[in-house]
């Protein structure tokens, strides 16, 4: 096995628990989970098994109910709000579900918006560059497609070449073309900066890109295969 | 480069122009009233006090009957007394060809020389050739009402002696800044001039060589005027002295202060609740602006910006707005406040205006506005700031909408839209009762800006049309014998003459004295009545004085006490007698007794002071030539000259100052309500686009948001009227001085009025925000989540 130095991810009896007055949801039932450097990560699992709860606990967006996660010397599940925030503003690219842009700036805007605070950036137009979107840069997210703005978010994700990529399914929205030329953007991040990348997604199909594959069900893990070989996202039929 | 985070500051800025207009327009309205206010009273404070100053206003003024010119010798030995002057003041009769109504002017001997005191302002011409018996200054107002100047001739009855003098020069005096005629409520510069002419010639047109009528003393300072006062009055007492008068007791001063504590109500009062409603509004708007931008703030966070740098983004967005509405209220409030500070100066005849502007003040309306406006932002952003990211980023947790609306439902058979606007306002109480407290705020201002026409109303009924309800009233120089009233009774036109008699007198209780004149009337008396605090005609006592409410608050007493009278007239008896009532009246200090029994306690036989006259409308102007002949006659008013006057004073000066606060008000109302409505529709905006997809006309829709506003607004009036109500009595107190007193009446109009233009407000900001709602985006709900 790999030496600990290996691993940026570790999480052990992580849970969250939802309290909605007496009502409980129990969106994590105990994951252990361990991520290499530079591993690309596909979550799958039915709606509501708490993929996106997972991800945003290990991205710094939100926290657990209980047991540990770790990114690298960082015990996530200890850090101070001001912890986060720097730990997020470092290390971590995230793409949404919902494209959350900022309505009143443009697409390049909405990049710098990460650049700008970000340590080591790529500049706004080479990420937009490689997401395709050169040509639609000074737009508002309003003028864009569904689509579109997704890749933009994308951009704004890669742009402060971050080692880690959180992508909560970064394709839903787009059609196979563009939906290869994100997954090309993702790995290509992912293999230049070794950004370890974990990516929801309900296209099964993309499993076949990935290092890993892990499939949540109602809180829990139930399911890890490892791929001998990934697949070019050229090359992945959907 | 422009960082990302500050594009979106003025991004949003120009998003939102209109909220930020109405915004920025509330806090301007609010800045704007606090100091045009006092800018207006801070400038005509200081060029009272610089004309005071450089005029050497004097500090105390007697008036004699008549004294030898040696006494001024042991005026000036009394201790503390620095300079002091005698004069010649008496009232003439106005002569004037083809004018009809009666006119009088005081002549005043001119002061002494350049360090005589009330020196004169020389606006025109030159002054008086001292040994001339023609020449005169004039005063301002008065040549301008009757287009005089140098080398014209004045036609006056001096002594009963018609004389024609020569106009020399024009002049304004720090003695008559509030040049009130003999029985007036208001200056009436037509029909009362100031005449300075040289002292020689007024002592042979009264018959007083070697002998003056009045005194002015300037004090050393730290005198106690009082002890003045006191010896000033023993040696004038064997000349006639009816008491000599201090400084704040002189009629110009006083009536000028009277004003002026009036302009300090309005301005002290009413504009720092104009602003704290505007920061209050302020406050509560952008923090509900900004809490619509909750996903955002997630977002940001999300990224990387700490919570520091998200507030800070939020506050250099309010503190835009903030500015924006700083700058145009201080520039609106300054050129408001110039301009009635020129309106009251030209008003009260200062010579120039000395403006004053206190920064103490800008700031402080920059801090509040501005302390306000931040603070809003910040409370929003923390509570957002305060969410995890993931959870900030999803909207709000749905509302736990339990059945808690069941009753209303019960009660009015609602619909399904209408079950939402219910749900609305009792899922979040709090917000409900905010927007109805800042809506009601609106109304209350108004309502506090508009009261006091109806108090003001209410006084001139029950001083013209109650109380004082002669047509005329002829005055004589001193007392007459009861054949005057008949000499009167012959004259052309008189329907119905009614005798007064008037006595200078000091009223003492424990240590609080008033000095005034007590009115004695005939029993039965019509044209002059006196009235209880319910409107009633009161009957005069054999013995003992009704005194009018401001008066007995004056000297804290009951019915039932007992008061020191001292008589500063004739054989000037102290007399200890009862308060046998208290009776309403609005100008002035006033005490009334019978007729009868003030000439027994003065033991001089039945005088009479003076006439109260019904006239025969049609033979007003024989009647004026008649009485203006009569050589007992010193004045002579005319009530309906008085009462238009008045009007006509109160609609130059309160009129605009209550127009410029209640557009300010409006201002405010309208920008509220804007607001309300808009953020409403922001944060219903997804819902009603929903109800859109699902079928809803844009009438139904509309009414969704409609229903909840007109709600609110309903809510909020009578708590407006409520509200307004306590500001308008905390205002009348500050109005009250011994000069007037304001009874607090705020006639139905004025609730009216001030819910119309808060209705009004919402109407318009409905419009406005009707195109909004029918050009909803639907795509954009079904593009984004939920
Ligand atoms: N704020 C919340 N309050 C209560 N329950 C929540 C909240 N957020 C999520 N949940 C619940 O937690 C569980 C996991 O949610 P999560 O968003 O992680 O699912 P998911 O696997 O990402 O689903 P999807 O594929 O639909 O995005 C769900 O049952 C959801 O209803
Ligand atoms: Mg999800």
């Amino acid at each position: 096995m790999e030496g600990p130095a290996d691993i940026v991810f570790r999480a052990s009896g992580l849970t969250k628990v939802y309290r909605n007055g007496a009502l409980e949801v129990h969106a994590l039932r105990g994951i252990d989970f361990q991520a290499r450097t530079g591993e690309f990560i596909v979550i799958l699992g039915p709606s509501g098994s708490g993929k996106s709860t997972f991800l945003n606990i290990v991205g710094g967006l939100d926290r657990a109910t209980s047991g540990e996660a770790w990114f690298e010397e960082h015990q996530l599940t200890a850090l101070t709000e001001r912890g986060l925030t720097q730990y997020r503003r470092d290390h971590v690219g995230f793409v949404f579900q919902f494209y959350n842009l900022v309505p009143s700036l443009t697409a390049r805007e909405n990049v710098q918006l990460v650049t700008e605070i970000a340590r080591h950036p790529m500049p706004a137009d080479e990420a937009l560059a490689l997401v395709g979107l050169s040509d639609r840069a000074d737009h508002f997210p309003a003028q864009l497609s569904g689509g579109e703005q997704q890749r933009v978010a994308i951009a704004r994700a890669i742009a402060k070449n971050p080692q880690v990529l959180l992508c909560d399914e970064p394709t839903g929205a787009l059609d196979s073309a563009t939906g290869i030329k994100v997954l090309e953007a993702l790995t290509q991040v992912n293999r230049a900066v070794g950004a370890t990348t974990l990516v929801i997604t309900h296209n099964a199909a993309i499993r076949d890109i990935a290092d890993r594959v892990i499939r949540f069900a109602d809180g829990r893990i139930v399911e890890e295969i490892v791929n001998a070989t990934r697949k070019a996202p050229s090359e992945v039929s959907w | 480069m422009i960082p990302p985070l500050r594009r979106k500051v003025l991004r949003d800025l120009r998003r939102l122009w209109a909220q930020v207009l109405a915004i920025a327009l509330v806090l301007a309205a609010g800045v704007a009233t606090l100091i045009l206010g006092n800018g207006a009273y801070a400038s005509l404070h200081e060029t009272r006090a610089r004309y005071y100053e450089e005029n050497r206003f004097a500090d105390i003024f007697a008036d004699v009957t008549r004294a030898p010119r040696a006494l001024l010798g042991e005026v000036r030995d009394i201790k503390g007394v620095l300079e002091a002057e005698a004069r010649i003041v008496r009232l003439g009769l106005l002569d004037i060809e083809g004018m009809k109504e009666p006119g009088s002017v005081l002549f005043v001997s001119l002061p002494g020389d350049e360090t005589g005191l009330n020196q004169l302002f020389l606006m025109e011409g030159r002054l008086p050739d001292p040994q001339s018996a023609r020449e005169i200054v004039i005063s301002d107002g008065f040549t301008t009402a009757h287009g005089l100047g140098p080398g014209d001739t004045l036609p006056v009855v001096m002594n009963g002696r018609q004389r024609q003098l020569l106009v020399t020069g024009v002049a304004l005096s720090p003695e008559f800044i509030y040049a009130l005629g003999p029985g007036q409520m208001m200056p009436d510069p037509r029909r009362f001039g100031v005449v300075w002419a040289p002292r020689a010639a007024l002592e042979a047109a009264f018959d007083l060589e070697g002998a003056f009528s009045n005194l002015v003393l300037k004090l050393a300072p730290g005198t106690d005027p009082d002890l003045v006062i006191e010896a000033l009055d023993r040696l004038t007492a064997p000349y006639g002295g009816t008491g000599a008068a201090p400084r704040k007791d002189q009629i110009s001063h006083a009536f000028l202060d009277a004003e002026l504590k009036q302009l300090s109500a309005m301005v002290k009062v009413l504009p720092p609740i104009f602003l704290l409603v505007a920061a209050m509004l302020v406050n509560m708007t952008l923090s509900r602006l900004i809490t619509l931008e909750r996903e955002q703030i997630g977002l940001l966070k999300a990224i990387g910006y700490s919570s520091r740098a998200v507030a800070q983004h939020y506050i250099e967005f309010v503190l835009l707005i903030a500015t924006i509405g700083i700058l145009i209220g201080m520039a609106a409030g300054t050129w408001l406040g110039a301009g009635l500070a020129q309106m009251y100066a030209r008003f009260f005849s200062f010579p120039y205006l000395v403006f004053l502007r206190d920064p103490q003040i800008y700031g402080l309306a920059a801090v509040i506005t501005v302390g306000a406006a931040v603070g809003g932002a910040i409370q929003a952003v923390r509570t957002v700031v305060r969410l995890p990211p993931a959870v900030a980023m999803a909207p709000p947790a749905p509302a736990s909408y339990r059945q808690r609306i069941g009753w209303v439902r019960r009660l009015v058979q609602l619909r399904q839209t209408g079950v939402m606007v219910a749900r609305h306002l009792f899922r979040w109480p709090l917000r409900t009762a905010s927007s109805t407290l800042g809506v009601a705020m609106s109304v209350a201002i108004l309502v506090a800006s508009l009261w006091s026409f109806g108090s003001i109303n209410f006084m001139i009924d029950v001083t013209f049309f109650r109380t004082e309800r002669h047509d005329a009233q002829i005055v004589f120089g001193v007392p007459e014998p009861q054949r005057a009233l008949f000499a009167v009774r012959q004259m052309p036109g008189v329907v119905v003459a009614e005798p007064f008699r008037q006595v200078a007198a000091r009223i003492s209780h424990r240590n609080l004295s008033k000095k005034l004149a007590i009115t004695g009337h005939p029993a039965g008396a019509g044209l002059s009545r006196v009235l209880d605090t319910a409107l009633r005609p009161m009957d005069l006592p054999d013995s003992g004085l009704i005194l009018s409410e401001a008066l007995a608050d004056a000297l804290q007493v009951r019915p039932g006490d007992l008061v020191t009278v001292e008589m500063l007239e004739g054989r000037r008896p102290i007399l200890t007698l009862p308060v046998s009532g208290i009776s309403l009246g609005y100008v002035g200090l006033g005490a009334a007794m019978d007729i009868g029994a003030l000439n027994r306690l003065m033991d001089e036989g039945p005088l009479i002071s003076g006439v109260n006259l019904m006239i025969d409308g049609s033979q007003d102007a024989a009647f004026y030539a008649a009485a203006k002949a009569a050589p007992k006659t010193e004045t002579i008013t005319v009530t309906a000259l008085m009462l238009e006057r008045f009007q006509q004073t109160l609609a130059e000066n309160i009129t605009v100052m209550i127009t410029v606060y209640v557009v300010l008000a409006a201002i405010i109302a309208v920008g509220v309500v804007y607001n309300f409505s808009r953020i409403a529709l922001s944060e219903q905006g997804r819902e009603l686009a929903s109800l859109r997809v699902l079928g809803f006309t844009n009438r139904e829709v509309s009414g969704v948001l409609f229903g909840e506003l007109a709600t609110i607004v309903l809510l909020a009036q009578p708590l407006g009227w409520l509200i307004g109500y306590g500001i308008g009595l905390a205002m009348v107190a500050a109005f009250s001085s011994d000069l007037y007193r304001v009874p607090f009446v705020i006639e139905r109009e004025v609730y009216a009025i001030a819910s119309l233009v808060v209705l009004a407000a919402a109407l318009v900001s409905a419009l406005a925000i009707r195109g909004r709602i029918n050009n909803l985006d639907m795509i954009e709900v079904l593009k984004t989540r939920e």
